[in-house]
């Protein structure tokens, strides 16, 4: 191309669009984690999902979740089968196992959670607030209307999206975009903000009035108005994976991540001792946390240590403890070279977001605690 | 589901965290940070109704 035809006109900032660069001009536009479903920290699948099992998690910073009492239960998995040629590797898959129908306000969803100081951008209830646009693959053997509903937990307001499963059992794209919300703006902070769910289950005072498809006050009426009940059938099985959500009216190409990046961001909410692929509360030494030896020599008294967390959380997590057959709520003491003794006590003298100052006391002769552990900082 | 709930106290007698006991058997330490969810669910369990277990040290 000559120079001359190089103008100030054609790179003006209209003309310079990020369909029409060759790289991801946007680092991190995708405020979805995990949205490609690669990594699975806790388990590849969980059986006997029910309403007692509270927020079940699979495939990292996606929970099934559960409001009610239905009876029906579910499997949950990350799985292989993806949209083909689309460079997805891995999906979530949800296989119903029990059938219920939702009453009244009962309802099953996919959800994801978002802190709100990584929303601040978005600029949610100022005058320059953003559209937002949400794009995901989807596969379903049930057919029908469904909803994602974009709950802001801050200002009890929401929005619903219903989208179409044209053809059983097929992968399909979907892109919704919504508009901008000058109501209620994010708390800038650490805590639960927004929540994205794909409704999958909804009772009739969910369904009784007209689908909130732009941003309003929180009424269960209006929050999936046509949405099917994918509880009904022990054939139904539902597929989720390549979801983005982003600022603007348009979707991008889906943000592939490394895996590497991808599970560092997942660090921030879960992390575990175990090797990557363990599921805690396997009987195993892979990965045990031992402390440092009891300045005092062996003992059959107190003994303390600390573990240091591999990225700061989220919030002080939760700790499960784990001796090394696989127990919870105790630990190993362990006399480097001679004996391991399991189902010993064990307590935290402090837990931060960094950090976990943990000791023992137990009665087996040891100069150190052996102790497999999962940390979580979920929203 | 919350089983039981138990205060937690150091060897200086401070109150540290939760001991929480699951319906599945599972046993967790629950840190006293309101950021927490399982602190959180734990504050709504108590106004529900549940007795935290508290024996201090003596």
């Amino acid at each position: 191309m000559a120079i001359d035809k190089i103008t100030t006109a054609s790179i003006t900032d209209a003309n310079i669009t990020t369909a029409k660069l060759a790289y991801d001009a946007i680092p991190f536009r995708n405020i979805i984690i995990n949205g490609d479903m690669s990594i699975a920290q806790r388990a590849t699948s969980v059986s006997g999902i029910t309403n007692a099992s509270g927020d079940v998690f699979v495939n990292d910073r996606f929970c099934w979740a559960e409001s009610g009492s239905m009876t029906s239960t579910f499997t949950m998995s990350q799985v292989t089968d993806v949209p083909t040629g689309q460079g997805f590797a891995k999906s979530l898959k949800l296989d119903c196992t029990a059938t219920d129908t939702p009453a009244t306000t009962e309802r099953i969803r996919i959800e994801t959670r978002f802190e709100g100081q990584n929303l601040q951008y978005l600029k949610k209830g100022t005058a320059n607030a953003e559209s937002w646009t949400i794009s995901f693959w989807v596969k379903s053997v049930k057919t029908g209307t469904y909803i994602v509903n974009f709950l802001d937990e801050d200002n009890a307001r929401m929005v619903s999206k219903a989208y179409t499963i044209n053809s059983a059992n097929t992968w399909e794209k979907k892109t919704m975009t919504i508009a901008p919300d000058t109501t209620g703006t994010f708390d800038n902070d650490n805590a639960h903000s927004l929540t994205v769910a794909w409704i999958l289950s909804a009772g009739s005072s969910l369904q009784s009035g007209s689908l909130a498809d732009v941003w309003q006050a929180y009424a269960n009426a209006n929050y999936a108005a046509g949405q099917v009940n994918f509880a009904d059938s022990t054939s139904n099985e539902f597929y989720l994976t390549g979801v983005q959500l982003e600022a603007g009216t348009t979707a991008s190409e889906f943000e592939f991540l490394p895996v590497d990046v991808n599970l560092d961001r997942c660090l921030r909410y879960y992390q575990k001792s175990y090797s990557y692929a363990t599921a805690p509360g396997t009987n195993t030494t892979v990965g045990i946390v031992t402390t440092d030896g009891s300045a005092g020599g062996l003992t059959t008294g107190y003994l303390a240590g600390n573990i240091k967390f591999e990225k700061i959380m989220r919030a002080a997590p939760t700790l499960t403890f784990y001796e090394k057959g696989g127990d919870s709520g105790v630990c190993s003491r362990l006399q480097a070279g001679v004996a391991r003794t399991d189902n010993q006590p064990i307590a935290t003298e402090s837990i931060s977001d960094n950090n976990a100052s943990i000791y023992s006391s137990g009665t087996a002769n040891a100069n150190s605690i052996d102790v497999q552990f999962e940390a979580k900082a979920e929203l | 589901m919350i089983n039981t709930v138990e205060k937690i106290y150091n060897w200086e007698n401070n109150f540290t965290n939760y001991k929480v006991t699951y319906d599945d058997g599972k046993i967790s330490s629950v840190p006293l940070d309101e950021a927490n969810t399982d602190y959180q669910a734990i504050q709504t369990w108590i106004a529900d109704g549940g007795t935290v277990i508290d024996n201090p040290p003596e």
